[in-house]
């Protein structure tokens, strides 16, 4: 186990080196002026003396070179559009933020919807299984910008039960870590009863319960546990889906979040921010999968052993 | 067990349809009483700011950061309503031909204790024209002697520093001298770039100065609690040399970017003043509201043309501003109030009565498609299969397409091309590529003399996007910024505006209309909180009435 650790954590530097140079070329290639801030055109002496500044009048691979090695050294660069703050101010300041906002999202998905889906499954064909499929469906094609202005209109506007925006306090936390969890609820409801339906079928089940244990524990303990494989499978993917998404949500509920720094980042052509985030990005994502391959190797004794 | 699911999965169904119902039903009755009104003791002022804030006043490039330092530092002049200067922290000031002497106050201290001097503005003003911090507005001071040689040094720059004309000769005298006589530079300098800032304090922490604990301000508010991209607070500095005039004891401001969320937030009494981030699309419902305000701004907005090898001829040029209905695309898609243009200078420009004594010839504010017919048939060369330029965002794509359908009443087919800002912009050069027929885009004025927008059109300027290039003209705006008496600048103003929308005018542009900023303000407040012509706000006028 712990050599596959190993070996999985020392594939994450080939795997930066290429989001890095992807995201460089990738930058440069998209035009456009970072230090032109309005339609106004930035005269010659000011461009020149913000380039020279940045490094950006380097050759291409001079630039590229400073940027692994930032990279790998933990010092992210300055900011071109924020002056007086450094990537690593940005990720330090806003990235717990989004962080947290993805894991109570995570937190809703995974209370609401996993039991979502075991009642479906349990009460197959009737009207629990319907509406709650029903209201899956609802969660998972609804765009989630769209439930958020609608929470915002009615619990906030309307009912005045909790604020509008911000991130201050736990009253705060509520409405966009709901609307950014609802696909995942709706898709881990979907997975988990699927997946319970066809291990329901199984034929230990049926010698459990011919063996008189109660269904509780039939469920809880044999059922449950093989049918989470799927979905714990799926967290990994569901967390790109998260990581987009809290852009959107952060922007909504205004939530000084590291995803809204990004989208404006891209637009006012912000390279280290974008750089920074990216790789930060990257780094997650390899690590949560790691995650989940950990749990699985858990939940599921028969891949363990498939592991050299 | 049957019967009871059954009535369970009615009741979450019509639960779920009695939701979407409501949701799809539309906008109805908003009541505004969510429990906004701030106490009439209570001088606080909630603000939702809309965008992130930069207190540097040297790298503050927008309107919110403006807001911001013009309010917690102390500039020397302000403007008033007319948009003439008074003083501020100059007492006086003593203007010479080139030469500008600022008297100033005695007395005034820096929130730390330290005195105010005449050292601390020219400390400021030479460095925001350093390579070093390479300001975007450091082109402001280019008007200094010495200014733009400094901006532009590579090395060696101390000795370009010293050469700078702006000199603290004692603690309450600041000396200018400038490069020719620029009546405007006075009110020019109630920029927010020409603030002072405190030089021991940049010294000590850096790029890390306006931290809120370490910063040190001059000015009737003071940085109480600042939390990056999320709040600010500031709090009345009791001991500036006016307070006792101030009657707004703290500002709570915090960013909500997104307009709707923005709405939403004043409406749930969350904030009591927005920051002009209204949404387009809810502006009609808004404008009906008795939060809603508007105030006009020193801006034009336009369409300008490719003219040295895409529409080469001035009757098509001509013709194609005449069939423009100016009011009717402000009615039904900006639907903001803005006023129809007659003219490149806005309204509210000091002059502009003088400057365009009648309305061009070309700019009907309802459009005249018979006169526009007539012209286009007079056009030689005319281009009958364009192309438009604009950049995202709303209403953009839909006045390009009202302006696309006005066109085609003239023979002209257009298809229209939507690029993102950066692209856009870079894409427009100058000098613009062969693509590029008729583009989007604005000016917005830095100060309050038409010499801003009318030195836009010089052959070299980097904001002239059209290829429009007429040396008479360019002599005529090198001959105004000699010109130091208004009357006799004003007339030759004249004759620059005659040359770009006049009767025997290029019409390199087709002017639009003059923007407007429109804000919702709870009506507490409204009397007082004010948005100037160039989008400047003065908190010591702000009073909250109960």
């Amino acid at each position: 186990m712990t050599a596959f650790i190993i070996r999985r954590l020392l594939w994450t530097i080939p795997v930066l080196l290429l989001v890095i140079f992807l995201t460089f070329v990738l930058m440069r290639q998209i035009e456009g002026n970072p230090f032109r801030r309005t339609s106004r055109a930035v005269s010659p002496a000011v461009q020149a003396n913000l380039e020279r500044k940045f490094n950006l009048d380097e050759p291409w691979y001079v630039q590229y070179a400073l940027y692994v090695k930032g990279v790998f050294t933990l010092d992210l660069g300055p900011s071109l559009v924020t002056r007086d703050r450094t990537v690593n101010d940005i990720v330090k300041e806003h990235f717990p933020k989004s962080l947290e906002l993805g894991l109570l999202a995570f937190v809703w998905a995974i209370v609401i919807g996993i039991p979502m889906g075991v009642i479906a499954a349990l009460r197959q064909n009737t009207a629990w299984d319907y509406s709650l499929m029903f209201i899956s469906n609802v969660g998972y094609a609804v765009p989630s910008f769209l439930v958020a202005t609608l929470l915002i209109y009615y619990v906030s506007l309307k009912a005045g039960l909790l604020p509008t925006n911000g991130w201050e306090g736990w009253k705060y936390k509520i409405l966009p870590s709901f609307a950014l969890g609802l696909l995942p609820m709706a898709y881990f409801a979907r997975l988990v009863r699927g997946s319970m339906l066809e291990t329901l079928q199984q034929d230990y089940v049926r010698t459990a319960k011919a063996k008189g244990l109660r269904r509780r524990r039939i469920v809880m303990v044999h059922v449950l546990r093989n049918s989470l494989i799927p979905a714990v499978t799926a967290m990994a993917p569901l967390l790109g889906f998260i990581i987009t998404g809290t852009f959107v949500i952060e922007i909504i509920f205004s939530i000084p979040g590291i995803g809204r720094y990004f989208v404006t980042a891209i637009s006012s052509r912000d390279y280290s921010v974008v750089m920074g985030i990216t790789v930060l990005t990257s780094v997650i994502i390899v690590l949560a999968n790691l995650v989940v391959d950990i749990l699985y190797g858990i939940l599921d004794p028969r891949t363990r052993d498939a592991r050299t | 067990m049957l019967s009871r699911n059954r009535w369970l999965s009615a009741l979450l169904l019509s639960f779920v349809a009695v939701l979407l119902v409501v949701g799809c039903g539309g906008g109805d009755d908003e009541s505004d009483d969510g429990g906004g009104e701030a106490a009439a003791a209570d001088q606080t002022l909630k603000w939702g700011l809309g965008a992130e804030y930069n207190l540097d006043p040297g790298l503050a490039t927008d309107t919110t950061s403006a807001k911001l330092v013009l309010n917690i530092f102390d500039p020397l002049v302000k403007l008033d309503d007319e948009l003439n200067a008074v003083p501020s922290m100059a007492d006086s000031w003593d203007v010479n031909g080139k030469k500008v002497v600022y008297h100033l106050k005695t007395g005034a201290k820096w929130s730390n204790g330290d005195p105010v001097t005449a050292k601390d503005y020219e400390y400021a003003w030479k460095r925001a024209l350093s390579p070093e911090l390479a300001s975007d507005y450091s082109y402001q001071l280019y008007g200094i002697k010495g200014g733009l040689e400094y901006n532009s040094c590579e090395k060696n720059c101390a000795a370009l520093r010293d050469k700078v004309a702006v000199k603290a000769t004692d603690d309450k005298t600041l000396e200018v001298t400038l490069t020719s006589t620029q009546p405007w530079f006075i009110q020019q300098s109630a920029h927010s770039v020409f603030l002072p800032v405190h030089q021991k304090t940049i010294d000590k922490f850096g790029e890390r100065w306006t931290r809120p604990e370490n910063i040190v301000t001059n000015g009737p508010f003071k940085v109480e609690a600042a939390q990056p991209s999320a709040s600010i607070t500031l709090v009345k500095d009791q001991d500036w040399r006016d307070a006792a005039d101030v009657k707004l004891e703290r500002v709570e401001g915090r960013i909500i970017v997104d307009g709707t969320t923005a709405v939403q937030s004043f409406e749930a009494g969350e904030v009591d003043v927005l920051d002009e981030q209204l949404p387009a699309a809810e502006t009609p419902r808004l404008k009906e509201t008795p939060e809603y305000e508007l105030y006009p701004g020193l801006g034009t907005s336009y369409y300008g043309f490719n003219v040295k090898e895409n529409i080469t001829d001035v009757n098509q040029r001509r013709a194609m501003s005449l069939a423009v209905d100016r009011q009717s695309i402000i009615d039904n898609i900006t639907q903001a109030n803005e006023k129809p243009a007659d003219s490149f200078t806005p309204e509210g420009m000091p002059g502009k009565a003088e400057v365009v004594p009648e309305a061009s010839p070309w700019t009907p504010a309802a459009g005249d498609i018979e006169m526009a017919k007539e012209y286009m048939a007079k056009a030689k060369n005319a281009k009958k299969k364009i192309t438009i330029y604009s950049n995202e965002g709303a209403p953009n794509k839909e006045v390009a397409e009202a302006l696309q359908s006005m066109w085609k009443q003239i023979g002209i087919d257009s298809s229209i091309k939507i690029l993102e800002w950066q692209q856009f912009l870079e894409f427009l050069g100058p000098p613009p590529p062969k693509a590029v027929d008729i583009y989007r885009l604005g000016w917005v004025g830095d100060f309050v003399d038409d010499i801003n927008f009318l030195e836009l059109w010089t052959c070299d300027s980097g904001n002239n996007n059209t290829g429009f290039c007429d040396k008479e003209y360019d002599a005529l705006v090198a001959k105004a910024k000699n010109t130091p008496d208004n009357d006799a600048r004003y007339a030759i103003y004249k004759q620059l505006e005659d040359k770009l929308t006049g009767q025997n005018g290029a019409l390199p542009f087709i002017p639009l209309w003059y923007i407007t900023y429109p804000n919702l303000e709870r009506e507490s407040v409204k009397d007082t909180f004010s948005i100037n012509l160039l989008d400047q706000v003065d908190l010591t006028k702000v009073e909250i009435k109960g």
